[in-house]
């Protein structure tokens, strides 16, 4: 399974991985239009953490749903890894998704028939291809589970499930990892140590991570922070601490 | 993938295993008839070539065309010639006719209205049958016995009995008891009597004549060789010389034709009506899988995998548990054609049936059936598991597209519905075959089913509507809750009540037509026959001794006997009956229903004139003054012209003429007497009648009194037989519905396991819970029944006013009706009972946090 993904040569910088240029975003007609996003101009550099923060109903979700090529903008362009999203059919995306993102949802992240294993190899079944068996040993090492990967899913914690979701999304190493609320369903135990994992997905492994979160622990191990408001970006900042972007969100609010 | 799928059915075992048995009883059926028809088939191949083991070369008489019902003859001289031909070591005259003997008073025939054959004897050389007691009878006025006779009557040799003849009742001397080829197979229950040739000619009118001449080749000259030699010794065109192998598979064919594929087509038809339901639900099954899996899908998609690997996970489950279903359903068609077997056996109709074979055909058919028909199922259902987006994974409560194709499902299925409707309107009233006339009926029928099905959904919530207020009344609050569940998702509670709505259907059709039949037959008699009394020939086919008619008429009380008689007949290549009738007395016994005619047009039939039936006429085109010629299965023909038409489709159906111009037309064996109409003089006691009658007959064994009420108490039981293996067999159909209920509940629950956790937390009981799954089954179960009613009582009506001309009358079965209801209301019940147990033991915290 191969594919032709063209690559526009580009004046953006190289070591971006996705650029969005003026997303904008708009849900229903007249009266009931909603402008989820609203000329979001974004790019996200090869080997960094961005968390997207802002409060509910601003367009974070959409943000990601777009960039990840889940959702069409009204109008705008996205590029993944160098890739226009724009008029690729199903059949394009679905081997894009393959081969250069990943995915760590909120919830059913995993087939609850699979075992841990399973689930973490399932991706690459899919594609028919096989996955280096030194790199699965590494990921594996690291989701921490040791013997309990054999088991399934409803025999694992919320956060080891998590943890196997991260190792499945980096098995086939993508050019850029979604989640969306990766840890919104854990305790700050559980979901440090999901975190942990992805912190050092890039800082060993060299991926990108955007993450979609609620939780300001969440954003203090990202190196950037991006803050929405109504579908605008209303602060792009560097690296904060959990102090810094709870100050930063009451003054949005 | 593949993996994936395998390891999805695991988890759903329960599932996995109602979706199987849906299909697993239709490829059941399927490959045990299949199964079954194959043994009868060569069971009647192997009897066959067995009886002709030690025949080289057959002559037979040629018929003018085939009548299954009318044995043809040949000369008896023709031996001599055949005797003379090269390579002829012996050759012999062989009778077969209809008889039985009488041990102590006791019949020995067949039950069940199968023939009992009386052979002549041949020398041993030629005989299938050996004596393993005594021996062949040579003299006149001896018999041997099969060795199921001897078992049975516990007849010995030496012992005077009688025997039953065209003649009447003969006294005979048992010299042996025989047995058939090896002793392993006997022909058909075997009531076989062996009688020297010439007792057979004259007590049967058979002068002279022979069923078959047979003959025995010289060491060293083949069957083929024989047979060219015996062919140049008979110049006549009209025998057939066949060697014993062929004249056996002849033989076997024709047998196989009469029974083993009425079998088959029967049986099969039955077992597509259960495939058909199997469709239904495992449509359903899948399409409420797919719905529920949506969020899997969807992740599956965002992770890489293609429209075309979804699809294939659907597709892929559906034909695994078709292939499992299907190879488990060959192994139980074994087993059904086994019991099926033994059944025929225990109701008197013991079909000869060696070893069970399982061949190749019958693999492949049940295989591509079973497969075929899950795959097909499942299609829709996973086409539309390919439309989920892969955004759908990261949305709570996502639900599956609504499809495009499902916004056209009313044009289409009216569309369904129109085609369906000409296709039954074809099969009604046009001129083709019987077979496509046939196909076309049921195919519109299923084509009806299917729009129903697909318009069902758009009834259920106003139905359920109306349930409701009832419901509410008895059950209270769970009853609400259970009418509410059951509108929830139309479609679904549509299609489950859609596979019982097909049974229930059938099951009123079936009862309305045979009803009509027997209301036929019953009315025929009540509106055609002045006559009190009938005597007929028991056995088909069978005709009366010559004597029946006088010692019926010296019985005092009897006003008026009036005789008719038969034979098969062709006019333009078609077969019907042409009947001779005594033309003083038949408009005593016999009510003509005019057309064009009257009841003195009778009197003046001639020699060359003839009254043809309605129906009849209408397919010959034949009216008042038009000629027609016709042939009978002797050979002989004449021309007729048509002096006048009339109704009655059951019991004159056919050419009506005078008894003197028949006679000339038979096989000169025949008596031209098959039945004597029988008027008793006013004042007499009908009792005293019918048993001076009885008494009068006796030395006619096969002659059979009976009032106009027994008769149609005969055909009332006969039909009441039809009946009960109609409803067996559709009630395999109404259980695999009753699997659709339980599998569409178990669904249900298991994706409502949260709500159910949240309705016990807040106090509902277990009895509440299991009360309200067992309330949304009985809605979809009378959603079915009422739907199946009404289609059948449709399909009934149409098939009734179609074959108005042949007879069938529609007549409204209330009592059936309201029984039917009252069943599919049990059914209901019955099916809830897996599932409301089910649901009633989900733990309910564990229910709450279910995700
Ligand atoms: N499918 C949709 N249809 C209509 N409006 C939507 C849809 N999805 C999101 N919206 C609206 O768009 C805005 C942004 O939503 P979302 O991206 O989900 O915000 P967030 O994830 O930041 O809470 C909200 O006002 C929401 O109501
Ligand atoms: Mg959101």
């Amino acid at each position: 399974m191969s594919t032709e993904i063209t690559s526009t040569p580009s004046a953006v910088a190289t070591d971006a991985v996705v650029v969005a240029t003026d997303l904008t975003k708009i849900y229903g007609e007249g009266d009931s239009e909603v402008r989820a996003l609203d000329g979001v101009s974004v790019s996200f550099p090869k080997g960094q953490v961005a968390a997207v923060m802002g409060p509910a109903g601003s367009g974070k979700s959409t943000l990601m749903h777009i960039l990840a090529g889940l959702d069409q903008p009204t109008s705008g362009s996205v590029l993944v890894d160098g890739t226009e999203l724009a008029g690729l059919n199903d059949q394009k995306l679905t081997l894009l998704r393959r081969d250069k993102i990943g995915f760590v949802f909120q919830f059913f992240n995993l087939l609850p028939m699979l075992t841990a294993k399973e689930n973490i190899e399932l991706p690459m079944k899919i594609a028919g291809s096989t996955p280096d068996p030194e790199w699965q040993a590494t990921l594996v090492e690291a989701t921490g589970l040791g013997t309990r990967m054999t088991h399934k899913p409803a025999e694992l914690s919320g956060g080891q499930q998590q943890r196997v979701a991260v190792a499945r999304a980096l098995l086939s190493k993508p050019a850029v990892i979604f989640g969306d609320e990766p840890t919104g369903t854990l305790d700050s135990k559980t979901s440090s140590e999901v975190l942990a994992l992805l912190r050092r997905a890039v800082d060993e492994f060299g991926q990108t991570v955007i993450m979609v979160t609620h939780d300001a622990s969440a954003a203090a191990i990202a190196d950037r922070t991006l803050f929405l408001r109504d579908g605008k970006i209303v602060r792009d900042a560097g690296h904060l601490s959990a102090g810094e972007i709870l100050d930063t969100i009451k003054t949005l609010e | 993938m593949i993996a994936l799928v395998l390891r999805g059915l695991s988890t759903r075992k329960l599932r996995s295993a109602l979706t199987a048995i849906a299909i697993l009883l239709g490829v059941t059926m399927i490959s045990g008839t299949l199964v079954l028809t194959d043994q009868i088939d060569r069971a009647f191949v192997q009897i066959f070539q067995q009886g002709n083991s030690k025949i080289n070369v057959v002559v037979k008489q040629k018929p003018p065309f085939k009548d299954p019902q009318t044995e043809v003859f040949l000369n008896a001289d023709l031996v001599t010639a055949v005797r003379a031909a090269d390579g002829v070591r012996l050759a012999e005259p062989f009778i077969q006719v209809q008889g039985y003997v009488i041990v102590d008073g006791e019949p020995m025939d067949q039950t069940g209205g199968a023939p009992s054959f009386v052979f002549s004897s041949v020398s041993e050389e030629l005989n299938p049958y050996s004596p393993i007691e005594g021996r062949l009878p040579t003299a006149s006025g001896e018999i041997a016995i099969a060795k199921e006779i001897a078992t049975k009557s516990k007849a010995k040799v030496g012992q005077a009995v009688t025997l039953a003849t065209q003649d009447g009742i003969k006294p005979v001397k048992i010299v042996g008891i025989v047995q058939y080829g090896d002793g392993t197979t006997s022909l058909g229950g075997s009531t076989t009597v062996l009688a020297p040739l010439i007792d057979v000619q004259n007590w049967w009118s058979l002068q002279g004549k022979a069923s078959y001449i047979y003959a025995k080749a010289k060491d060293g000259v083949s069957d083929e060789q024989l047979k060219a030699n015996v062919r140049a010794a008979l110049p006549q065109t009209d025998v057939i010389v066949q060697t014993g192998k062929e004249d056996a598979d002849e033989q076997a064919s024709v047998l196989n034709d009469l029974i083993g594929k009425i079998i088959r087509y029967a049986l099969l038809a039955f077992a597509g009506v259960a495939v058909l339901v199997g469709a239904f639900i495992i449509y359903n099954t899948f399409s409420i899988t797919v719905a529920q899996r949506t969020r899997e899908f969807a992740m599956l998609r965002t992770i890489g995998a293609s429209r075309r690997q979804i699809l294939g996970t659907v597709v892929g489950e559906a034909f695994i548990i078709g292939s499992v279903a299907s190879i488990i359903g060959i192994g139980l068609g074994m087993v059904f054609a086994w019991g099926l077997n033994k059944l025929f056996g225990a109701i008197g109709f013991g079909l000869p049936a060696t070893g069970l074979i399982l061949s190749w055909q019958t693999v492949v058919v049940a295989l591509a059936v079973g497969v075929g028909i899950t795959v097909l199922a499942s299609i829709f259902p996973a086409l539309r598991a390919t439309k989920i987006a892969p955004i759908a994974a990261l949305r709570e409560g996502a639900t599956l597209p609504v499809g495009r194709f499902q916004k056209l499902t009313p044009a289409l299925a009216i569309v369904i519905a129109v085609l369906g409707a000409a296709g039954m309107v074809f099969g009604l009233i046009s001129e083709a075959d019987t077979t496509s006339r046939l196909l076309t009926l049921a195919g519109g029928a299923i084509l009806i089913f299917v729009a129903v099905a697909m318009l069902a959904r758009f009834i259920v919530r106003p139905v359920v509507g109306v349930l409701s207020v009832p419901i509410t009344k008895v059950a209270g609050g769970v009853g609400k809750l259970a009418s509410e569940n059951a509108v929830r998702n139309p479609a679904r509670t549509a299609v489950t009540a859609a596979a019982l709505m097909i049974g229930i259907g059938l099951v009123v059709f079936v009862t309305i037509f045979v009803g009509g039949l027997r209301e036929s037959f019953t009315g025929a008699i009540d509106n055609s026959l002045k006559s009190d009394v009938t005597v007929t020939a028991r056995g088909f086919g069978g005709s009366l001794p010559a004597g029946v008619l006088d010692a019926v008429k010296a019985v005092p009380g009897v006003e008026t006997a009036s005789p008719v008689g038969g034979t098969a007949a062709q006019v333009d290549g078609q077969t019907f009956a042409l009947i001779g009738v005594d033309l003083t007395t038949i408009t005593d016994v016999y009510a003509f229903d005019w057309n064009d005619g009257s009841d003195e047009a009778v009197q003046s039939l001639g020699s060359d004139t003839a009254l043809v039936e309605e129906a009849i006429a209408t397919t010959l085109k034949l009216a008042t003054g038009d000629s027609f010629k016709i042939q009978t299965i002797s050979g002989k023909s004449a021309t007729f012209t048509v002096a006048g038409t009339y109704t009655d489709p059951t019991i004159l159906n056919g050419f009506v003429v005078d008894q003197a111009a028949l006679k000339p037309l038979l096989q000169s064996n025949a008596t031209g007497l098959n039945t004597v109409f029988v008027t008793e003089t006013p004042g007499s006691n009908p009792d005293t009648v019918q048993a001076a009658l009885d008494e009068a007959l006796k030395g006619y064994p096969t002659a059979q009194v009976q009032s106009n009420a027994q008769q149609k108490d005969q055909v009332a039981s006969s039909v009441n037989t039809i009946l009960v293996i109609f409803y067996a067999l559709l009630a395999l159909s109404v259980m695999i519905s009753l699997f659709g209920i339980v599998n569409t509940l178990v669904l249900s629950i298991f994706e409502r396991t949260r709500e159910i956790g949240m309705l016990r937390s807040v106090g509902t009981t277990r009895r509440q819970l299991r009360a309200m799954i067992r309330w949304e089954a009985v809605i979809t179960s009378i959603i079915g029944g009422v739907l199946g009613v009404l289609l059948g009582i449709m399909f009934g009506w149409a098939v009734c006013k179609g074959l108005e001309s042949e007879g069938l009358s529609f007549v409204f079965p209330t009592v059936q009706i309201v029984i039917f209801l009252v069943l599919s209301i049990v059914a209901g019940i019955v099916a809830a009972i897996l599932p409301a147990r089910r649901a009633a033991k989900l733990d309910v915290l564990e229910a709450l946090q279910y995700e």
